[in-house]
Order: C-alpha cells, then structure tokens, then sequence
C-alpha cells in the first residue's frame, strides 16, 4: 500500500505540480488549499507525511501543524514546510510544529520528493536529514 | 571793589553819618532849643534816612535780580534734564557762591554724560539680549517636537505649545514649579532628574519612551540635553520629545512590504522553476500536459510581470514621473473589458458578478490602461474577499448635476473594521482580520487612490461593514 501525502498550498499550480511529482512516484496524495481544510483531514484520516505551505489562508502553516501536534495519532507525523518568506519565519513556531525539512520557495520538485522519500525511510529526526 | 561791597559800604557810611548826626542834633536841641538849627538838622536827617532806603533798596534788588536768573537758570536745568554753566551777568558779589556751584555743576555734567552713555549701553545690551531671547523663544515655540527646559532645580523654565498639549499643562501656571507637581509621567519626570544630577557638559542621552496621547499609545524619543553654565557646571536640563510612532509605523510597513512582495513574487517565481524541472525530468508524459505545463509558465510569468509592474506603477505614480495619456473613455467600456478577465477568477470561487451598467452614454477624459487597472484592483479585491458562494456588483453611473461619472464595486465579502477603514488607501497597509482570507502587498488599493486621485483629480470613497461586505466607489469629471 502507498503512502499517503497531504499537500497544502493556496497556489493551485503549487498543489498541482507537487501532486504530480509524488503521484509519479508512486504516492497518494491529498491536497488541502488552507489550514483548517488541513486540520479537518487530519482529524478524519492520518496521513504519512505532511508538505506544508508557511502562508496560507485561515491558518498558516505553523499554526495547523500545531493544531495537529495535538492529537493523539497526528504526533509523529513528520512535516515538509514550504516557506517563500526569507527574514520574519517565526523560529519558535517552526520548533512548536515539530518541522522536519523546511523548503524554501521557489522549490526544486526533485529535492523535495528526494526529502519526502528520505523522511518515509525512517530518518524523522531533523538532525539526521540534514545529515543525510 | 564789588557794587555790593560798595553799597555795603556806603549804608555803613550813611548808617555812621545819620547815627552821629540824630546824636548831634538831639543834644543841640536839648542845649540850644533854637528852631532853624533844628529844622535844617531834621532836614539833613530826612534826606539821609531817604538816601539810606535808596541805596539798601538798589542793593537788595540786585541781589534779587541775580538770584532770580540763577534760580530761573537752575529751574530750566532741572525742566530739560540738561545741565549747564550759571551766568551771573556781572553780579559779581554772587561770584563765591556760583564759581564752585559752576564747579559742582561742571562736575554732574560729566558725570551725567557718563551716566547717559552707561544707560545707552546698558539699554542696547538688554535689547540685543531681549531679542535673542524672544528669537530663542520662537525657534522653541515653531518646533513642532515638544520641548522642555528646566533649571537645576528641576523647575520648569519654559515650554512650547507643543510640550503644553503633549503633557497638558499651562506653562504660565507652570513656571517656576518643579516638574513634579507639573508633568505627570513619572519616567519623564526621572529621565529630566537623571539628567540633571548625573549630567555632565557633554551629557545628551536619547531614550524611547511610550505614553499615552488621547488614549492612543504613541512612541517618543526623548533627547536629554544639559544646560551647562560658564563655570562648567550643569545648570538645567533641555528636553526634547519628538513623536516616532509614525515613523516606527512608516518602518514597520516597509519590512511588510518586502516581506509581503518577496513572498508575492517567489509565489509565481516557485511555480516556473518547478514546472521546468518537471520539463526537463520528464514528468510530463503526454504531449497535452506539457502543453498544460508551457501555459502555465506561461501565466505566471506574465503575472510576475505584472506585479513588478504595479509595484512600478505605483512609485512612479508617487514620484510624480509618470505621464497619463488622457482621452475620451468610457467607465462602462473598462469595466466589461475589466468583467471579461476578472471572470474566471470570479467563477472558479463560485462567486456571483452583477453589473448595472449605466445606459447613459457618456465619456471621461482618462487614462485607459490607469483606469482599466483601477477598476481591475477593486474588482479582484471584491472577489479576493468575498466568500465562495458571495455575489459581486459592479455599477456605472452619471450624476448630472454634478457631471460625475461614478464607478461602484460592492462585495458581500469579510468586510473591514471601522478602525481599518481610514487607512485602507494608504501604501502597504492591510487589514490584520483579513490578512488570512487573502494574500496581497497592500499595494492595490494605493494604487487606485493614486490614479484616480493624484492623477486624474477624482475621489475615491469606501462604505463598509465587518461580516457582510465593502463597497468601494471613485468618481470622475464627465466630459462636456
């Protein structure tokens, strides 16, 4: 069985284009186009991984991963944060919503599902996948 | 031998003679008892008593005369202020009492002028030292930054209007009172202090301070300066209080801005670079998606473009440099050709749009592609934050009487808070509570307030209501 990805982004052609990328390379994904439609998922499902955007409508991305440190099952599941923000990414968020990779905008497809693979391997700590 | 002396010496004779001869006659007629003898002594007598009076009267009334003319001269002096020489003309027995009178007088006369030429100095000196002061106080007064000035003593020395309404207080009422009792902010009232007692001639410190203005907490910067005396120690302090709290709201804006248009153009810029790579890894397995890929790099270009074209727009429009090429227009025509584009954005968000075009034709004397991208930043602004499901309405209308062609943009959408209203049109502003339901620079707005306001002297106006829409709406002179 596949895994499956949630995608968050408000950019249509963001979503589309990572969609495809890990659906080629043989994921599940669902997509979400704010916060809260992440939250609701998740409180439903459990995905493998999230790839979330910093901004996002309703609730940014350090606030929705947060939300989702708080439940029971959605705990370990590690996070890509995409940032396209360069000077004011509030650290103490990114360290509260237990970030594993952090992207910066604009992205290279490849090295994200290169990041994405290497976080389903097993290496969920931060400190090995920047080792790696 | 002086007259006086003469007469003197003539009634002394005339007093000796007339003496001797009453003496004479009285002890004839007690001897002799004859009556010619008598009568001719009496006679002698009379004439004598007769040239006595005369020559006493002649004398006094010189010296009289004299005394008159000094005391008219000395009068004169004391009326005109001005001191001169007593003239006797000839009486000379006054000569020992008005040479050394002369003397004296001389001598005050000196010492007047002298007097006289201190004062004008004196007099020129405080005027000089009067208008410096009064310039001194004008340059305090016309700073708009509240000043402060106090003595050693922490006593208040003065205070411009500024300062007066700043901390609210009556500088006559104050002067001379110690801060204390004057101003009430205590940090203020301790900087001052500290100043003063720790100060030394070099001593200016600047310190942000916060208070309250009218309610609203504003940010100060507070500049304390020692006032230092000639012998080098400190005697006052100077206090100036400019208000930063728009300048920190200015700087604010600008890190929000960079932040915001880094962030507005990495989002189109984020877009190209993957889909190329999708290109060149291959991804795209079909003749149809890489079609569907070249489209969208396509597009996003094209709206990196435009970004970095209203961000242009706007700071040219601000720098005065750009020149509007006005013609005939009509608001009805922009805004169809501003539906036409804006539609699928509207439709892809399952928003309504209404247009109430007026019927009326009619022109403007406007700058197309100003005015088409006005009306397109109101009306993606309506569809931005309005909700899916939401209606927006787009009206034209002419107002006769006042030959106003009026555009109107409502939306059913978040709405803004009355606090956010005033300040929706300035550059890089955003209203916090929307900031979530859409992105934006902060940009948009600016710029129609710049082009239908500074370029093309129209209005522009904005109703609305937190929860349940906005309606923006700017009018232009209708072409005669």
């Amino acid at each position: 069985m596949s895994e499956k990805i949630l995608v968050a982004d408000d950019e249509a052609h963001i979503l589309h284009v990572v969609s495809m990328k890990l659906a080629n390379a043989g994921y599940e994904v669902v997509t979400a186009m704010d916060g809260e439609e992440v939250v609701e998922f998740c409180a439903a499902d459990r995905p493998d991984l999230l790839i979330l955007d910093y901004q996002m409508p309703l609730l940014s991305g350090t606030e929705a991963a947060a939300r989702l440190r708080e439940m029971d099952h959605m705990k370990d599941v590690p996070a890509i944060m995409l940032t396209a923000r360069g000077f004011d990414i509030d650290r103490e968020d990114m360290e509260s919503a237990r970030i594993s990779v952090e992207l910066a905008k604009p992205f290279s497809p490849r090295e994200l599902l290169e990041a994405v693979q290497r976080l389903l391997a097993g290496c969920t700590h931060k400190a090995d996948v920047e080792a790696l | 031998m002086t007259i006086a002396k003469r007469l003197g010496l003539a009634t002394i004779v005339l007093i000796a003679l007339g003496v001797t001869s009453a003496y004479y006659v009285t002890m004839m007629a007690l001897q002799t008892r004859s009556g010619p003898v008598t009568s001719f002594v009496f006679i002698v007598l009379g004439l004598l008593a007769v040239a006595t009076v005369l020559v006493m009267f002649v004398f006094w009334h010189g010296i009289g005369r004299a005394m008159n003319r000094i005391s008219g001269q000395l009068h004169h002096m004391t009326r005109t202020r001005q001191l001169g020489l007593v003239m006797t003309d000839g009486a000379q027995e006054l000569q020992h009492v008005v040479r050394p009178l002369n003397e004296l007088l001389t001598m005050l006369n000196g010492e007047m002028d002298r007097l006289r030429a201190d004062r004008r100095e004196l007099e020129i000196q405080s005027r000089i030292a009067s208008a410096e002061k009064h310039h001194v106080e004008a340059i305090i007064y016309s700073i708009s930054d509240a000043v402060i000035v106090t003595n050693r003593f922490d006593e208040l020395l003065l205070a411009n209007e500024a300062a007066e309404k700043l901390l609210g207080f009556d500088t006559s009422a104050a002067l001379r009172k110690n801060i204390d009792g004057v101003i009430s902010d205590g940090t203020l009232v301790r900087l001052i202090r500290e100043t003063c007692s720790h100060g030394r001639s070099s001593h200016r410190r600047v310190v942000e301070h916060s208070m309250d203005r009218k309610g609203q907490p504003r940010t100060y910067n507070i500049t304390l300066s020692c006032v230092v005396a000639p012998n080098g120690e400190v005697s006052g302090v100077v206090a100036v209080l400019r208000d930063i709290t728009r300048e920190k709201e200015i700087a604010q804006m600008k890190t929000d801005f960079v932040s915001n248009v880094s962030h507005e153009l990495k989002t189109p810029l984020s877009s190209i670079k993957a889909y190329i790579e999708m290109l060149v890894d291959g991804e795209a397995e079909d003749e149809q998606t890489r079609q569907e890929f070249y489209d969208i790099i396509s597009s996003e270009t094209d709206r990196l473009n435009r970004l970095i074209q209203n961000i242009l727009n706007i700071s040219r429009i601000e720098s005065g440099v750009v020149t509007a090429h006005r013609e005939p227009i009509s608001i009805s025509g922009v805004v169809k050709q501003v539906l036409d584009v804006a539609a699928p954005q509207a439709s892809a968000k399952d928003i309504k749009i209404a247009q109430q075009l007026s019927p009326v034709y009619y022109q403007i004397e406007a700058d197309h592609d100003m005015i088409y991208q006005a009306v397109l930043n109101l009306v993606s602004n309506a569809i931005k934050y309005t909700p899916p499901g939401g209606t927006v309405t787009v009206k034209t209308a002419v107002d006769e009487v006042r030959r106003m062609a009026v555009c109107e943009v409502a939306d059913t959408g978040a709405g803004i808070p009355a606090n956010d209203i005033p300040h929706v049109f300035d550059k890089f502003y955003r209203v916090s509570a929307n900031k979530k339901v859409a992105k934006g620079t902060g940009l948009g707005l600016a710029l129609v307030k710049q082009v239908i306001e500074s370029v093309h002297d129209g209005n522009v106006s904005v109703v609305s209501e937190q929860g349940k829409g906005s309606r923006f709406s700017f009018e232009l002179p209708v072409l005669n």
